[in-house]
């Protein structure tokens, strides 16, 4: 059944005007604003859930005329990712109800969230690329919106600053990727076509019934363009979800407030790079699992790397928003690693464990917003035996690291074991170096244990003596925790029939081609499969390993602390570089000399139009052009005088030398003009001429004979750019002289005024004239004389005022 | 029909233009402006056709072709009519200039507003 074009319209719709209304909302409700935009993403939510299993396109027509259209895909993909912006919104609304007591800035806050959900259901469900590029970017907004959101402190600035830069230039690259798409679509289907899934004419085609997917894959292939593609994709990818080298964001960006974490920088939005490559999966992966090389190999290496480094660099941190950061990238690791993997078992894997991973995330953020609220404090070493103060928060926290601890029967076991299945397979297809996968899976797995394991342990262990008072946390931050919580606990208990049911639609959205019969099923081992034996080992060498685990912090720390490795310092690196730039550039360009200026725009003009006409050619023979002289002598000898003024110009000694040669210019003008029957011209020149001169002498007389001195060096160059000029002016002339266009404008005059004797209608019947010019002047093109008029009024009154305030005098 | 002579008499005035808008002098200045928005004026009455008769029907001349582009004059005759406008601002703006600062050296003022 098709999903109901409406609803999914306001689906996408209801956050973005309800964030329009939000500063009015604010005015009546206060900080119960929370409130209000709870009750919109649960309006979402329960619009999404209503076109559950409503699988199906919805076009909605747009630009009609250029083909532009909304096309809108719901698959379980799409409903997964819907389902956690709107869902996890409600929550984290009713938490920050709680969290942002007594804070600045909410309307604010809660206009962006808006935003932000508004835009997250945008990716989730649009499949026109260049829509979804859009509403991408416009996540990326959002998020350093919220992330800067204490506008003041420089802290979350920089962080703001690093992961504005770092996510919106890995879009463009995406968009790239994108742009390429479209270009090839269009030796393939019918016309190029952005849209990715869901109709006849899309990149992928309709799953079971069309695909194009072969075609395409085959034609990047031939143009050389299927790595570049995948390459820019993974980039975009990889830039939004945090994965190695471009992680460095995410801990940063635990400046903003705590619900922000939990609902942009672990559910969600970090969320959409994974998104985009279980998306893309299909297109990619040919269905021979094993010839997907490339997709592989890039992303199997990108997310085992991330996941092995990311959880080392969590065991690192001291601070429990940075430890919870690094995880998250860690564990987005494990999603793109798992999409990497080209069999069934790989989407799999990250299909579940996209579930999973924002259910125990997101709970586990809650969890420290709460102990940074209570305990004033988000040091590591500062906290610990917080079950004796907060023993519903202990046992929520319980819950959600052991999941992510991948401890059985918790839901995070059942997606780790998939990644073992996966890297297991692949390895044992492959052989020789690729049983490295399975290995590196397992080490990072340990270390993803032991940071768990410490993060649990806050509450257990001894209190420090420096711990003040804490207090109970408000019912607003502990429901939406206590609700999470549950929400794992479910997922864990009820894993098996919720894969069969739930998760099967989702898995498919990234398959290639769904075998005869498969259905998604997960069940707790009764055999020692080599996945078993992996987990086994995950968890005894996490259990080892962890009484040394103070060592292995600051271990990882001294490692760090090596600058070559560190991101980081490129990062800052080349944005100090950067600014240097910006600070330099302008000392050359921005000169405060007109002089500057003028030369660099003339010489531009120069060099563009001559280059144009080199590159392009003229579409004229110059050479024959000169040949035929048809001027007649008094013109050109009009014209020579004209030179010799304007020369005279340039040479004169004085102000006063000047304005009478350049009146001798003026009048030799208008002489012209009297030669190429342009007698209105000359009559007008011959006013304006002597109305200017009497104005230069005016002037000239309050001004000094001041006449810069030339100096040679400057006087060559100058003279080079005024040739360069002079050329460009010349060969244009001829170039627009030897072209004829055959009807012009002015045909239309000339021929309502035959000429000679017929005496047309229209210009002396109706414009009660016999002179062309000056019938269009005051008839046709009135509205121009007009403007005309109010041009020299305007002159004449802004002079007034220029003299006039020179009277009264300024009070600077 | 190439204009030679208008195209090389044309591409003297830009360049001698272009030099005086390049000086120190804002007077100077001025003068290369007013010379550039005079060639240009040619320019478009050049295109316009200089070899036909006048465009006023009493005065037409024998056969139909023979009739100089009377919009671009018309546009010219604006141009003309602006060009004077922006010139007595400019010079009013020099003289201004002058009184506020007692200079119309455009280095000096550059130099002395960084100072500032």
């Amino acid at each position: 059944m098709q999903p109901d074009s409406a609803v999914l319209l306001a689906v996408l719709a209801i956050p973005f005007v309800g964030a329009a209304l939000v500063p009015l909302v604010h005015r009546v409700l206060g900080e119960r604003t929370a409130y209000y935009a709870a009750t919109i993403a649960a309006l979402c939510s329960g619009l999404l859930i209503s076109q559950y299993e409503r699988w199906g396109t919805v076009t909605v027509e747009w630009i009609p005329a250029l083909d532009v259209s909304l096309v809108l895909y719901l698959d379980g993909l799409a409903f997964l990712i819907g389902l956690l912006a709107s869902g996890i919104g409600v929550l984290v609304f009713i938490y920050s109800g709680g969290y942002m007591h007594g804070e600045p800035g909410q309307a604010k806050y809660y206009t962006t969230l808006l935003v932000f959900m508004g835009s997250m259901l945008g990716v989730a469900l649009v499949v026109d690329l260049l829509s979804l590029f859009v509403f991408w970017e416009l996540t990326s907004v959002a998020s350093f919106l919220l992330i800067g959101h204490y506008q003041r402190a420089d802290r979350s600035l920089y962080a703001s600053r690093k992961a504005m830069f770092i996510t919106v230039s890995g879009g463009l690259f995406m968009l790239i990727g994108f742009l390429l798409l479209g270009h090839i679509s269009s030796f393939v289907l019918d016309g190029s076509t952005f849209t990715l899934i869901g109709t006849e004419q899309s990149l992928i085609g309709i799953p079971g019934e069309v695909t194009h997917a072969e075609a395409i894959r085959h034609e990047l292939v031939e143009r050389g363009l299927f790595v570049p593609v995948i390459g820019l994709i993974a980039i975009g990818a990889a830039t939004k979800s945090a994965q190695i080298p471009f992680h460095i964001w995410l801990p940063d960006a635990m400046e903003a407030p705590t619900p922000v974490s939990a609902f942009l920088h672990s559910a969600t939005m970090v969320k959409a790079g994974v998104y985009l490559i279980g998306r893309f999966r299909p297109l990619f992966v040919p269905e021979h699992v094993f010839a997907a090389e490339v997709w592989t190999w890039l992303f199997v290496g990108l997310g085992l790397a991330t996941m092995t480094i990311a959880a080392m660099l969590a065991v690192s941190a001291t601070d429990i928003k940075e430890l919870l950061a690094y995880s998250t990238a860690s564990h987005l690791g494990l999603i793109v690693a798992g999409f990497g993997f080209a069999e069934t078992v790989g989407a799999e894997t990250g299909a579940f464990h996209i579930l999973n991973h924002a259910a125990f995330k997101a709970t586990l953020f809650l969890v420290a917003g709460i102990i940074a609220h209570e305990a004033g404090t988000r040091s590591i070493d500062a906290l610990g035996g917080l079950r004796h103060d907060m023993p519903i928060v202990a046992a929520i926290t319980a819950v959600a690291s052991l999941s992510m601890a991948g401890i059985p029967p918790f839901n995070g076991f059942y997606s780790k074991e998939l990644l073992f299945d996966a890297a297991w397979e692949t390895a044992h297809h492959f052989g020789g170096l690729t049983w490295l996968l399975p290995v590196v899976a397992v080490f990072g797995s340990i270390f993803t244990f032991l940071y768990s394991i410490r993060f649990l342990w806050l509450f257990f262990g001894d209190r420090p003596t420096e711990l003040g008072e804490i207090h109970r946390p408000p019912l607003a931050m502990l429901l939406p925790a206590g609700v999470l919580a549950i929400i794992v606990l479910v997922l864990s208990l009820g894993a098996a029939p919720i894969a069969h049911d739930f998760v099967n639609p989702i898995v498919k959205s990234s398959l290639i081609a769904t075998p005869e019969g498969y259905h998604f099923s997960v069940h707790l081992p009764h055999a020692l499969k080599p996945p078993v034996l992996m987990s086994v080992v995950t968890i005894a060498g996490g259990i080892a390993m962890y009484p040394f685990y103070d060592r292995l912090h600051h271990g990882i720390r001294r490692l760090r602390s090596i600058a070559l490795l560190s991101p980081n310092q490129y990062y800052d690196r080349g944005i100090t570089g950067i600014a240097h730039v910006s600070d330099v550039v302008p000392r050359y360009v921005q000169t405060d000399l007109m002089r500057t200026y003028a030369a660099v725009v003339m010489s531009a003009v120069s060099v563009f139009a001559l280059g144009g006409y080199l590159l392009g050619g003229t579409g004229t023979d110059l050479t024959e052009a000169v040949s035929g002289v048809n001027l007649a002598l008094p013109i050109t000898i009009i014209l020579a005088v004209a030179v010799v003024g304007a020369l005279a110009v340039d040479r004169a000694p004085s102000h006063i030398a000047g304005v009478l040669t350049l009146s001798i210019l003026g009048f030799t003008v208008a002489v012209f003009y009297v030669l190429a029957s342009a007698p209105d011209l000359a009559l007008t020149q011959l006013v304006i001429e002597t109305l200017v001169l009497v104005l230069f002498l005016l002037v000239l007389d309050r001004l000094p004979a001041f006449y810069g001195e030339l100096r040679r060096g400057r006087a060559i160059l100058d003279g080079l750019i005024a040739s360069g000029v002079g050329l460009t002016v010349t060969i244009t002339v001829l170039v627009t002289t030897a072209a004829d266009p055959s009807d012009g404008i002015a045909h239309f005059f000339v021929e309502k005024a035959p000429v000679p004797a017929e005496h047309g209608t229209l210009i002396t019947d109706a414009g009660g004239g016999n002179n062309i010019v000056n019938v269009i002047l005051v008839d046709f093109r009135a509205l121009d004389t007009m403007g005309e008029i109010s041009v020299v009024a305007m002159a004449a009154l802004a002079i007034l005022t220029l003299i006039g305030m020179r009277n009264r005098g300024e009070r600077a | 029909m190439t204009e030679v002579v208008l195209a090389i008499v044309l591409g003297a005035l830009y360049a001698l233009g272009t030099f005086l808008v390049l000086r120190r002098d804002v007077v100077r200045v001025v003068w290369g402006v007013t010379i550039i928005s005079q060639a240009t004026n040619v320019y478009l009455v050049t295109m316009g056709g200089i070899h036909g008769s006048i465009p006023i029907v009493s005065h037409g001349g024998g056969g139909h072709h023979a009739v100089t582009d009377p919009l671009v004059q018309a546009l010219v005759l604006t141009a003309i009519v602006i060009g004077f406008g922006t010139t007595a601002l400019a010079l009013v703006l020099t003289y201004r200039l002058y009184q506020e600062h007692g200079t119309l050296d455009l280095q000096e003022l550059a130099t002395t507003e960084e100072s500032q």
